[in-house]
């Protein structure tokens, strides 16, 4: 392999709009370059030629076209012969969206479709120069060759220097309300602390980067805080933008993205403005996704992939970096990416899309504990179904293949056995990547290092690879086509269900599955099957990879609090290994309290010792010892205030809530101390008089925590038995009867949380029998 | 997100509001324990009950309610009810 000159860090786009910028990596003296480029991509305009011939003469003449050139191509996937296309060229980069809008409103946004309008400057620069995010390099300047291709898996990253950043502020305490005019008291950089008076710490921190000159500046809440912060206090000090550089390249003070609230998911969600430093990335691992997960190793190879800057990596969701990816396949394959996706689902009888419009197999797992299950999943199964039966836009309903044997369960959708779909082309590296990875992973005396960067790009895969079965039901997804997707449920649902028997013929009964996920049962416990052998068998039988996750010494399988029914998703499970499996417990939630928590990881690990379902049980009464402890600490009002905050996620704006809740009394009280929050972010407080109407009174803010608060000792007895209730409720242990225990003032006789049936069993044995005892029934022996 | 159709488990959740109206006028102990019972069938078996993707919301729930039923019955009258 010839030795890189260098590797491609990052290409920006100029301000003055017409070029772009290259920042390569030398090898030898590991210091960047800064290479303008001049390029401006044009964008497609494809429709009938003679609308096309008017529409060049039209736009030939306006002052923001550089140029107009009428071709042939084949733009779109679905397109099997060349047409007529206008490439338009647009005098500046920044002006391709405002142009393109005229364009489509010209034609009545129905007789043009456009093609590569968003793709940004650089994303096209990489993909038409054979470019991509930390390429090998050879060459200099402008004339750049890659030494390798983006898909290579064993490639070495390049000696990336990173630097912790972090702002202080002088006099204030990192997590409280500044005052507007707090002055800046220290600065540390790497592992380097400035301080000293203002304007030169400004100086000092501009002089520092230029010495030490990192590639990555890492930050905990950079684009809320530290660069804000600094960018205005530079401001104070009369700097200029060109004395007071922070990336490789002058910018201004200003934020290039405003913050911004957003639904995802029924979430609503909050992202902070961003500060790009032109040359330097800058992640913000709270302002970032992926990070924590990912890491940089992660974030390297989805670059490389995506051909999008890490710097947007970093900020945006993996199914971004997914449709880049496609992007990327799509112009290899000659084709270019629609603007819009103009491809609405077809018309169809109410009862078709009944049978259509579902998602994977479910099942409700049966509640209690449960002893000796082995666990099973398919690696990447959405995927694997998408590659193996060529499910894609273009290849579904194909007309070059009326009598294709690749048709979907139950609905009949075809898939196309010419040629292979964008979606397959996508995911079928991806796949090999992240087995290849996985493989590397188990080969003996792998230096941790290395094993640790190969795990960050293992997770990076696993979110892209989740994000692309979700984009396919996209509605704005650029490639996703719905019929697509629900193609994919049905193999899904046919694989599930014709596991049952399968399982059963190998010795084993299905005790709870979802989608892609079995949890088994031998069926003789003296002569199990081997689950090794099992999954091998089902593997080659089905054509996709099951794997043996592990057996568990035993399992919780929790109930809805409404009808008593087993949840899918909720469940806590001991691993022979003793791992712990946990899913939708009060500790997995990112608004629990630590004093819920504490309580959680006490239970598990008296569980822990547990080796059967009978193990369990017997401890059962010993859980219940603990959760008195428990509340009584927070009864003698001895409980640490900072382990009692909650976190909650604002839902929306502050003045379009009406009634009168916690958040809003904690939003109030921010607002008061000249904090604002905006929907989608969090606020964090302790509770201190649920019954107050006065928002001073009723909670306490994080930010203005003093530490000596008296807390709602009612309020936080309600949490932990509400906790107990969700890890014990199996073994017949409920919230009201807890309550009742600990404080008998008002608590409810009888628990509202049974399910309605058993409430309806009880009244009629109330009925029956009204002398009878109220917890004779109970297992625990709660009196 | 972005579906079409509500999923069963959505209906099933619809019908069963519908149902409470029929509740309101059971006027026994033995009656409402016995209504309880039937809807707790009508959720039991919501995995089978979509895999059919029946457009007939009520066969999906009869079958899940009358196996509920007959699943009781042959394992006598404390059977499978949940707490």
């Amino acid at each position: 392999m010839t030795t890189p000159d260098g590797w491609l860090l990052d290409v920006t786009e100029s301000e003055d709009g017409r070029s772009v910028v290259l920042w390569v990596k030398d090898r030898r003296t590991e210091r960047v370059r800064r290479t303008a480029v001049e390029y401006r991509p044009p964008f497609g305009v494809a429709g009938p030629r003679a609308d096309l011939e008017r529409l060049a003469r039209h736009l030939a003449a306006l002052p923001v076209v550089e140029r107009v050139e009428l071709g042939s191509g084949r733009p779109s996937l679905f397109d099997r012969r060349p047409r007529p296309v206008l490439s338009v060229t647009p005098t500046v980069n920044s002006g391709r969206r405002a142009l393109a809008r005229t364009v489509d409103a010209l034609g009545g946004y129905e007789t043009f479709t456009l093609y590569d309008v968003d793709l940004s400057p650089p994303q096209l620069y990489h993909l038409t120069h054979g470019l991509y995010p930390f390429a090998p390099v050879v060459g200099s300047g402008a004339h750049l060759t890659a030494t390798e291709p983006p898909e290579t898996i064993d490639y070495a990253t390049p000696p990336l220097r990173l630097a912790p950043f972090e702002v202080r502020l002088a006099g204030e305490r990192r997590g409280r309300i500044p005052p507007l005019d707090a002055r800046l008291g220290s600065v540390r950089l790497g592992s380097t602390t400035l301080d000293g008076p203002e304007e030169d710490l400004l100086r000092a921190l501009v002089g520092e980067l230029a010495r030490s000159d990192p590639d990555l500046l890492l930050t905990q809440g950079g684009d809320s805080f530290d660069l804000p912060w600094l960018y205005r206090r530079a401001a104070a000090c009369g700097l200029s933008p060109r004395e007071f550089v922070l990336g490789r390249e002058e910018v201004g003070f200003a934020p290039t993205r405003q913050a911004r609230s957003f639904e995802s998911y029924g979430r609503v969600l909050y992202r902070s403005a961003t500060f790009p430093l032109p040359g330097r990335f800058h992640i913000d691992r709270e302002n970032s996704f992926l990070y924590d997960d990912a890491e940089v190793a992660g974030l390297v190879d989805a670059a490389r992939l995506s051909r999008l800057s890490l710097q947007t990596v970093v900020r945006q969701s993996p199914g971004t970096c997914f449709t880049a990816m496609e992007m990327a396949h799509a112009l290899a394959l000659g084709a270019h990416v629609p603007w819009k996706k103009n491809r609405p689902e077809g018309f169809r009888r109410a009862d078709r899309l009944v049978a259509a419009d579902r998602g994977g197999v479910i099942f409700l797992p049966p509640v209690g504990v449960h002893g000796g299950i082995d666990e099973f999943d398919f690696a990447s199964l959405y995927p694997h179904i998408m590659v193996r039966k060529n499910l894609s836009a273009e290849t579904l309903e194909c007309r070059c293949c009326p009598k294709s044997p690749i048709r979907a369960p139950g609905l009949g959708y075809r898939s196309c056995t010419r040629r292979v779909g964008l979606i397959p082309r996508t995911l079928a590296p991806l796949l090999a990547r992240r087995l290849a990875y996985k493989a590397a992973l188990k080969r003996p005396g792998i230096p941790r290092e290395e094993a640790e960067g190969l795990k960050r790009r293992v997770r990076m895969l696993k979110w892209i690879l989740v994000t692309a079965f979700g984009y396919q039901g996209y509605r704005n997804a650029r490639f996703g086509r719905i019929e697509c997707h629900e193609a994919i449920n049905a193999y899904a649902r046919e694989l599930l269900a014709s596991l049952v028997p399968a399982a059963e013929a190998s010795g084993y009964s299905v005790v709870h599955g979802i989608v892609d996920s079995l949890w088994l049962r031998p069926i003789d416990p003296a002569h199990p099957p081997d689950p090794e052998v099992f999954a091998r068998q089902m593997s080659e039988r089905f054509d996709l990879p099951l794997g043996y996750e592990g057996r568990y010494d035993w399992i919780v399988f929790l109930p809805a609090v409404t009808h008593g029914l087993g949840v899918p998703n909720r469940y806590y499970g001991l691993y022979g290994d003793g791992e712990f499996k946990l899913r939708g417990i009060g500790g997995r939630r990112h608004d629990t309290t630590t004093l819920v928590r504490r309580f959680e990881s006490e239970v598990l690990a008296l569980f822990r010792t547990a080796r059967d379902a009978e193990g369990v049980r017997a401890l059962l009464p010993r859980a219940l010892a603990r959760a008195d402890r428990f509340a009584e600490r927070v009864r003698a009002g001895a409980w640490p205030v900072d382990e009692l905050l909650v976190s909650h996620r604002v839902g929306q704006a502050p003045e379009a809530f009406v009634t009168f809740t916690d958040s809003v009394a904690a939003l109030r009280q921010l607002a008061e101390a000249g904090a604002s929050r905006g929907a989608g972010e969090v606020v964090r407080f302790v509770l201190l008089d649920r019954r107050s109407r006065s928002f001073r009174h009723r909670v306490r803010v994080a930010e203005l925590l003093e530490g000596d608060e008296r807390y709602d000792v009612d309020a936080y007895l309600e949490l932990l038995a509400r906790d107990a209730e969700t890890l014990l409720a199996p073994f017949g242990v409920d919230r009201a009867s807890l309550l009742a225990r600990w404080h008998a003032a008002d608590a409810p006789a009888r628990s509202p949380y049974r399910s309605a049936e058993a409430r309806a069993q009880l009244a009629l044995d109330d009925a029956r029998d009204p002398e009878r005892t109220l917890f004779a029934s109970d297992p625990v022996g709660l009196e | 997100m972005g579906r079409t159709a509500p999923t069963y488990r959505q209906a099933l959740e619809e019908r069963m509001k519908r149902w409470d109206e029929f509740a309101r006028l059971l006027t026994t102990p033995e009656d409402r324990a016995a209504f309880e019972m039937v809807r707790t069938g009508a959720r039991r078996y919501a995995a089978q009950a979509t895999y059919v993707g029946s457009p007939d919301l009520l066969e999906a729930i009869l079958l899940s309610v009358l196996t509920d039923l007959a699943v009781r019955l042959r394992s006598g009258p404390t059977g499978t009810a949940p707490r």
